[in-house]
């Protein structure tokens, strides 16, 4: 459905997009997944018609978007990464104001908008103004208004982003309904386990580039089948990385400050020789353990595996 | 009819409650405190007879002096703020990305921002309306009068929208358009005074054209030819022009007719201008130079 061919954004001489080719077919949830300042965002600006690509192709459905901007905006439902709401709208003209642009009138128009106040679960909120809600009622009134002109393909830029768990998880049973009405959407986030029970399928992007991406599955597994070990030095840190870049199963080095992350590919049997290794060399450890495959380090792993190889 | 999203959202949220009516009650009051003052102290005036023209034309001028300057000082807040404040508010973006052409967006937050002066203007015609009871005014010149308010308040939007569209800030966009406003209205004349004492060439008969663009000489010109008296500007100038006998001043187009005209110019050029600085998409010039320029610089490489 959504097609993206060779994507580059550069602000000035900073490229924040570089290259990116990403698929999402009809009725998946993809989540677009990468740390802050990844390019996320820019990317999601770009869909919805509100950033000018430096180069590229983008086609929903097979039309080009870039060029049909205005026809293409129809089609698809953008929900960026912060409130904006008119303080001075009551909830139900806020979403009434966005219908009308789309030229819903009357009846419908009232419809929708009870529909919609439903469906994100501000049905007895109509009246209010948008002033009086919390942080995640506001977020969920933005995901309606994204919704007013029912649009095919749902862009939601880290919609879970600063809520508390209560939040987060209605607004998951939201997506999940979203989900079953059939939407395609894009989900952004920072963090990949908020993601990996939504989603039918992950990209993983860095620093522009897209790391990986592929199914659900495909990439859970990329993430699970090796182990992670984290060493901690109290000094000669340098050198205990040249020491640990000797073995070919040791590799995608995270450092820190007196700490190093690693993929680990043997079994226990190499784990004790690596360790007496770095201490026959005279390495100061103090610690050298095993992480439980925890995505979010997983995730270190894969977003910044490159630059330390 | 279609009307605009944009402009009935805010029309809602202006008129809701009591405040819009109360400001414009307070308002025809102050108007009408000036009118009687100047009414009632005109009759005292123990040399002028009780039938005077001259009564209304006082009370006409100091009304519409006021409402004009109201015009001049109040638009520019009203409007400086209006697409700026969006992008503080973070809201300009959600209509961008809807099917809302930037240029009915830009429409719509003018209107916006300049209807509780239109709404002004218009109550005030009533007002002004009883002024000609006493005669020495038509109905005519009235309806001038409200149409060059109604072009010039328009006219000082569109500057309002214009700097609110290209800059970042509220702070700046407002005083940006206080200072094109002041420019237009003061900085001309000196350049046209600068001008004639430099040059000392000047046709005294003539009109400076640079003064079309000038809302304060459209406005006093205006004025002037109402009370039947057509060397109201070049005499703001201290250009003894003579007086409306004069023929080239009665050829040439009038001062307040020549600045309708540039304002409306000048309105259709700056929102045409600030629904293309909103436009996110829009095709850039520079970057079209730069692309070509690497394209270039690739082929080079590659020799
Ligand atoms: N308007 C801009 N001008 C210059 N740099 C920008 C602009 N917007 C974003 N960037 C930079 O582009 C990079 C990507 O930003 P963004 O797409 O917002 O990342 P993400 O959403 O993944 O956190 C960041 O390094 C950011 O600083
Ligand atoms: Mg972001």
């Amino acid at each position: 459905m959504l097609s993206i061919r060779n994507l580059n954004k550069r602000y000035g001489r900073f490229q924040a997009v570089s290259e990116l080719n990403l698929d999402v077919p009809e009725g998946e949830i993809f989540g677009f997944v990468g740390p802050n300042g990844a390019g996320k965002t820019t990317t999601m600006k770009i869909i919805c018609g509100l950033l000018r690509a430096t180069s590229g192709e983008i086609t929903l459905d097979g039309v080009d978007i870039i060029r049909n901007s205005r026809r293409m905006k129809e089609k698809i439902g953008y929900m960026p990464d912060f409130f904006g709401v008119y303080d001075d709208l009551k909830v139900n003209e806020y979403l009434e104001f966005y219908a009308s642009i789309y030229n819903i009138k009357g009846q419908e128009r009232k419809r929708i908008t009870d529909d919609l106040l439903e469906l994100v679960d501000l049905g007895s909120k109509r009246e209010a103004y948008v002033d009086s809600l919390s942080r995640g009622m506001k977020q969920r009134l933005c995901l309606a208004r994204s919704l007013v002109h029912n649009p095919r393909l749902l862009v939601l830029d880290e919609p879970a982003s600063g809520m508390d768990p209560r939040a987060r998880f209605e607004m998951k049973e939201i997506l999940k309904n979203l989900k079953g009405m059939g939407k395609t959407i894009i989900i952004s986030s920072h963090i990949l386990p908020e993601l990996a029970e939504l989603c039918t399928s992950i990209g993983i992007i860095d620093q522009g580039r897209m790391v990986i991406s592929g199914s659900n599955e495909e990439i859970m597994q990329q993430v699970y089948n090796k182990k992670v070990v984290r060493l901690k030095v109290r000094d000669r840190l340098d050198d205990a990385v040249l020491i640990l870049k000797e073995y070919p199963f040791v590799d995608k080095l995270v450092i820190g400050e007196n700490t190093i992350q690693a993929g680990f590919g043997g079994g226990d049997g190499e784990m004790s020789r690596v360790l007496s290794d770095l201490i026959n060399r005279g390495i100061p450890v103090v610690s050298f353990a095993q992480m439980d495959g925890n995505l979010e380090d997983v995730f270190m792993k894969v977003t910044k595996g490159d630059d330390e190889q | 009819m279609n009307i605009n999203p944009v402009l009935l959202k805010e029309l809602k949220v202006r008129m809701r409650g009591w405040k819009a009516a109360g400001i414009i009650a307070l308002y025809l009051l102050v108007l009408t405190v000036v009118a009687v003052f100047i009414i009632y102290t005109t009759f005292m005036d123990p040399y002028s007879s009780n039938i005077d023209p001259q009564v209304s034309i006082g009370a006409y001028t100091a009304l519409a002096v006021f409402q004009f300057m109201l015009i001049m000082f109040i638009v520019p807040a009203l409007t400086a703020g209006a697409i700026s404040g969006e992008r503080e508010k973070q809201t300009l973006d959600l209509v961008l990305c809807t099917r809302l052409k930037p240029i009915s967006i830009i429409t719509g937050k003018l209107f916006a921002s300049t209807s509780q002066t239109l709404l002004l203007i218009i109550a005030s015609f009533p007002l002004f309306s009883m002024v000609f009871l006493f005669g020495g005014i038509s109905i005519k010149e009235v309806m001038q009068l409200f149409g060059f308010y109604i072009v010039t308040a328009v006219t000082i939007g569109c500057i309002g929208i214009f700097f609110s569209a290209h800059l970042k800030r509220t702070t700046a966009s407002t005083v940006f358009t206080y200072g094109t406003l002041a420019f237009l209205a003061f900085g001309t004349i000196f350049i046209g005074v600068f001008y004639i004492r430099i040059f000392y060439n000047w046709d005294y008969n003539k009109f400076l054209p640079i003064l079309y663009s000038n809302p304060l000489t459209g406005f006093g010109s205006l004025l002037a030819e109402q009370f039947g008296y057509y060397g109201g500007i070049n005499a703001f100038l201290g250009l003894s022009a003579g007086s409306g006998q004069n023929p080239n001043a009665a050829n040439a187009i009038s001062p307040w007719l020549g600045n309708i005209i540039f304002d409306i110019v000048l309105s259709a050029v700056l929102l045409i201008l600030s629904a293309a600085r909103i436009n996110p998409v829009r095709k850039s010039i520079f970057s079209y130079i730069r692309f070509r320029g690497r394209k270039k610089k690739k082929a080079s490489d590659s020799i």
